[in-house]
């Protein structure tokens, strides 16, 4: 049993307050307090007139507010009828109840949210480029752009202002995050695009497609925010901890006021208040035992699966369970100043301060940012003070282009992707993770605090031993005993009852049953009289134990607990229960350890008993952190985190709650409690603590994969980053293009996408850790697949480059050339239908274009000295005017027709 | 606590006026009619005083002599 009970300094005296009625003067006030003073248990009282109050402060143990009021009356005055609410009631259930469900209103609001926006761009982004992509001589580019622009700014700031605000927020501090590279690549890409729009000629004037990147900037927002969603869907409630611990509390009270038992509202509930806790009720609040005695189950708060005898002057604390008796209790602590509240508090605190883990993509914007911007403005100057004319548009044009293919769409689906199938696969078997920060955190750790009971050990007490006194039959004993534990409902009995079962024991007759709450049972068995109970129980009924008191302290001292049995008034024998270890406790120790982890344990329970249970499980004795009271958990977690280590602990127990929350992953053994689960990051469904290194291994894995598909995610666009800064330029002429930058997005998010699935053939089943770990085979895998996925998308992407060729080839192939102001072949004659491939070539030194009038698309412009190439086709036959739209070019000369025959 | 000696002057003395009488274990002058009809009065060696409130009342019950010594000064 944890021993903080004896030396709990929280049962101190307690204060109460007491409003008065019927006050003057001072003499008033002076009669009360001397008459308060002078009652037993009444440490202090201080009495107010101005406020009509008397505050006392009183040993509960002693005195509660019954002889408060009493003392009041005999002073001649009375206490108001209905106490007020006690100190801080903003602190209770209710309250706190409501705080936390608009904290959960509020965050499946932006969840929403985050899917309407996520899922409005990616369909706006779609239509964009569709609109974009699909070769048609109806609308001028120009035009069709005018329309894209309202949709695709509406999206840029509707979906797209969390990136600017979160920008923002890490720009003030000199940061740079993902949200920094989506807000300057998207920015970038709308900026440009929306002047493209509006002054389509400027770009015209400098020789270039007037093209716009809405479809960029759209995507990306869109694909971004979806890979934000998956995130959250992951993640739930980290609220849910707080709503299930206070869904612990009791809802009434049974207060005793006055000689009159009613059920009031916990929050009426004051310190010194007498309560009465009937067999199952939860006890209500922190207090003393004032009259009567029971067992009570304190498994959620302590861990102790084993429920504690409690008698006149012992605490019970609030949420916990009453098994069997009825005792009346003096309210020591309520509302926010009970035990069950402090949890709350502590896990809050743990959950608040924990510093949030710099996700991976965070960590390569800060470094990727500064480098695009300085490679950005690079470009601008080299393009500004080398570059062709005119230079200012083509260095901005350049510049821009760097920033727009810097941010890279499939960014976002890199760890969403990798968490979903990682998650996945865990939940396979029994490995449930609450999102990526959790998987984040969880392949990061190098010490595992256990924690024994329900963790490393059942949980639930089992007969160790069945030790009868010589001459007496163990089976014979079972019977007896497990026959009259039928009737009783104590935990301790239900194991001997569990072992007697096992061989069909335990069904003779019984008469004259009779519980003794918190010291055994009696009754006739079979004719005989069987008592069973604590040692004092024998010793009070003037029962001789020597002959296995050694047995007893023996087994005492490894932790078990021992009910003694008398039969017909003799010394009979004795069973000694414990909680066992788990079959697969050993195993799991070795796994982590294996896996490079520091194994260390951490209990309330006595030294002796722990390092029993350490010895067998194999964590050597300087790893076993002993007698800690339950509030020290969570302190303890801390100690070890400022040794530098990255801690995960494993617990079950309500008690676990603010280490779980508190550690950098909070482990739940899915036996225990609903509040441990809500407050960790894992949890282990089933209780198999093998599974501890196989979400540590799954963590590892998912990382890894993470961090590919982040290199990956990268890759496409940093390829592409030479290319929009203009290096293949002075060879091919090529800058960046919509076409292009697409193209990357579209590798890059496949890539991602397909390397997250690899994660499926991860083998995280209990024991088979082992085929996790990675060995030299598994770099050769990692980078076999990666090079496969790259080879296959140049494969794509060649053959697309090679179907276009083939159109090309397929088509009817005119060659033009401007020079001094002339088309070299001014007229042509083609039919409807036909596909048609124009070189044009510009031997001038001014920008010229080649288009035909009235026909919306048909335009190639080229720079001096540059060969542009057009394919289009048109479907209705006539005489077209050929001209170059560059002003005064056409009227120097440079003129043409189109015939288009009929087919 | 100028009030508070002005009191301790006069609580032995026969009462301000007709209307008001001195509370003798606090001090305070009591309007005689509304002390009488909340009962707020008690005799003593044949003499009636008036109290401000029931803690004074059962306060002098408990010991009249005490309040009634001239080196008594009232709690107020």
């Amino acid at each position: 049993m944890p021993a903080e009970s004896a030396a709990d300094p929280r049962l101190l005296p307690i204060e109460i307050v007491l409003p008065i009625e019927g006050m003057t003067c001072a003499s008033c006030v002076n009669r009360i307090e001397r008459f308060l003073k002078k009652t037993p248990g009444v440490a202090d009282a201080s009495v107010n007139l101005a406020t009509e109050r008397a505050t006392v402060r009183l040993d509960p143990g002693v005195a509660g507010r019954d002889e408060a009021v009493a003392a009041v009356r005999a002073a001649g005055y009375e206490v108001k009828p209905e106490a007020a609410v006690a100190a801080g009631a903003e602190g209770t259930a209710a309250s706190l109840a409501d705080e936390v469900s608009a904290d959960d209103l509020d965050r499946e609001r932006l969840q929403r949210q985050t899917l309407l926006q996520a899922s409005v761009a990616i369909a706006a982004a779609v239509l964009i480029m569709i609109a974009m992509f699909t070769p048609q001589t109806v609308v001028a580019m120009m035009d069709l752009n005018k329309l894209i622009l309202w949709p695709a700014t509406f999206i840029q700031f509707w979906a797209g202002g969390r990136f600017y605000r979160a920008a923002w927020r890490a720009g003030r501090h000199g940061g740079a995050t993902m949200d920094t590279l989506v807000a300057v690549g998207t920015s970038a890409a709308w900026v440009y695009s929306v002047f493209v729009t509006m002054y389509p000629e400027v770009i015209h004037l400098a020789g270039l497609h007037p093209e716009t990147y809405f479809d960029s900037s759209t995507i990306i927002i869109g694909l971004i925010l979806l890979g934000r969603w998956l995130e959250s869907r992951a993640k739930g409630r980290t609220t849910g901890a707080i709503r299930r611990l206070i869904g612990l509390q009791a809802t009434t009270a049974r207060r005793i006021r006055d000689g009159v038992e009613e059920d009031v509202e916990l929050s009426l509930v004051v310190p010194g208040d007498l309560l009465r806790v009937r067999p199952g009720d939860r006890v209500p609040v922190d207090g003393v035992v004032a009259e009567g005695s029971s067992a009570v189950d304190e498994s959620m708060l302590t861990g102790e699966p084993i429920p504690v005898t409690k008698s006149v002057g012992d605490e019970v604390i609030g949420a916990t369970i009453n098994t069997s008796g009825s005792f009346v209790m003096r309210a020591v602590h309520v509302g926010r100043d009970t035990a069950l509240a402090r949890i709350v508090d502590l896990v809050q605190r743990a959950q608040g301060s924990k510093a949030p883990i710099q996700k991976l993509a965070d960590r390569i914007s800060e470094i990727f940012v500064p480098i695009v911007l300085l490679v950005a403005a690079l470009t601008f100057l080299v393009w500004f003070l080398g570059g062709p004319e005119p230079r200012v548009t083509l260095a901005l044009t350049a510049f821009i282009g760097v920033v727009i293919i810097a941010c890279p769409c499939a960014m976002g689906l890199a760890t969403p992707t990798a968490i979903m199938v990682g998650t996945g696969k865990g939940a396979e078997v029994g490995i449930l993770i609450r999102g990526g920060e959790a998987l984040e955190a969880a392949g990061r750790i190098d010490t595992v605090v256990l924690d024994k009971t329900g963790t490393l050990t059942l949980g639930r007490p089992a007969v160790s031993q069945v030790l009868p006194v010589p001459g007496t039959d163990s089976r014979r004993l079972l019977d007896l005993v497990a026959s009259l534990e039928v009737r009783s409902e104590h935990p301790l009995g239900e194991a001997i009852v569990r072992l007697a079962r096992e061989d069909e024991l335990g069904f003779l007759p019984v008469e004259a049953f009779e519980a003794q709450a918190g010291r055994g049972i009696k009754g006739r068995v079979d004719g005989h009289d069987v008592t069973i109970g604590s040692g004092r129980l024998l010793d009070e009924l003037g029962i001789d134990r020597a002959a296995l008191t050694a047995d007893a302290d023996a087994a005492a001292a490894q932790g078990a607990t021992v009910s003694w049995v008398a039969v017909d008034g003799a010394l009979a024998g004795l069973f000694t229960i414990t909680d066992p270890v788990k079959a697969e406790s050993a195993e799991a120790v070795r796994q982590m350890r294996a896996m490079g982890l520091e194994v260390w344990m951490l209990t309330g329970d006595g030294r002796r008993t722990a390092e029993a249970v350490a010895a067998q499980v194999g964590i050597p004795s300087d790893h076993v952190i002993a007698e800690v009271l339950p509030a020290d958990k969570d302190a303890t977690i801390e100690r070890l985190q400022a040794e530098g280590r990255r801690v995960a602990m494993v617990g079950d127990g309500i008690n676990d709650a603010p280490a779980l929350a508190r550690a950098d992953v909070g482990i739940a053994i899915g036996t225990g409690a609903d509040v441990a689960i809500e407050a960790s990051d894992v949890t282990l469904v089933g209780g198999d603590p093998r599974l501890v290194a196989s979400a540590i291994g799954l963590s590892r894995a998912t990382i890894r994969v993470i961090r590919q598909n982040l290199f990956w995610a990268f890759a496409y666009n940093v390829l592409l980053i030479p290319v929009a800064m203009g290096v293949l330029y002075p060879a091919f002429g090529v800058t960046l293009n919509p076409a292009l930058a697409a193209g990357a997005m579209a590798l890059s998010s496949v890539s991602v996408v397909t390397n997250s699935l690899r994660l499926r053939t991860v083998d995280v089943r209990p024991g088979h850790v082992r085929a996790m770990r990675r060995g030299p085979l598994g770099l050769i895998r990692d980078g076999a697949f990666l090079i496969v996925i790259g080879v296959i998308a140049l494969a794509v992407a060649g053959g697309v480059l090679a179907a276009d060729r083939a159109l090309d080839s397929s088509s009817r192939q005119i060659a033009v050339t401007a020079s001094s102001f002339r088309f070299s072949t001014p007229d042509l004659t083609i039919r409807a239908g036909e596909w048609v491939v124009v070189t044009f070539t510009n031997d001038d030194p001014v920008v010229h274009d080649w288009s035909v009038e009235g026909v919306a698309n048909v335009d190639v412009p080229a720079r001096p000295g540059q060969t542009a190439k057009l394919r289009f086709v048109i479907d209705t036959p006539g005489t077209y005017r050929i001209l170059c739209t560059i002003p005064g070019h056409a009227e120097a000369g440079m003129v043409g027709t189109l015939v288009v025959n009929a087919p | 606590m100028d009030k508070h000696l002005n009191m301790a002057h006069g609580h032995d003395q026969a009462p301000v006026s007709d209307d008001a009488g001195l509370d003798p274990v606090c001090g305070m002058t009591v309007d005689k009619a509304s002390a009488s009809a909340r009962e707020l009065v008690a005799e003593h060696e044949g003499i009636t005083y008036y109290f401000c409130g029931r803690g004074c009342k059962l306060e002098f019950g408990d010991d009249p002599g005490r309040f009634l010594d001239p080196s008594y000064i009232p709690a107020m």
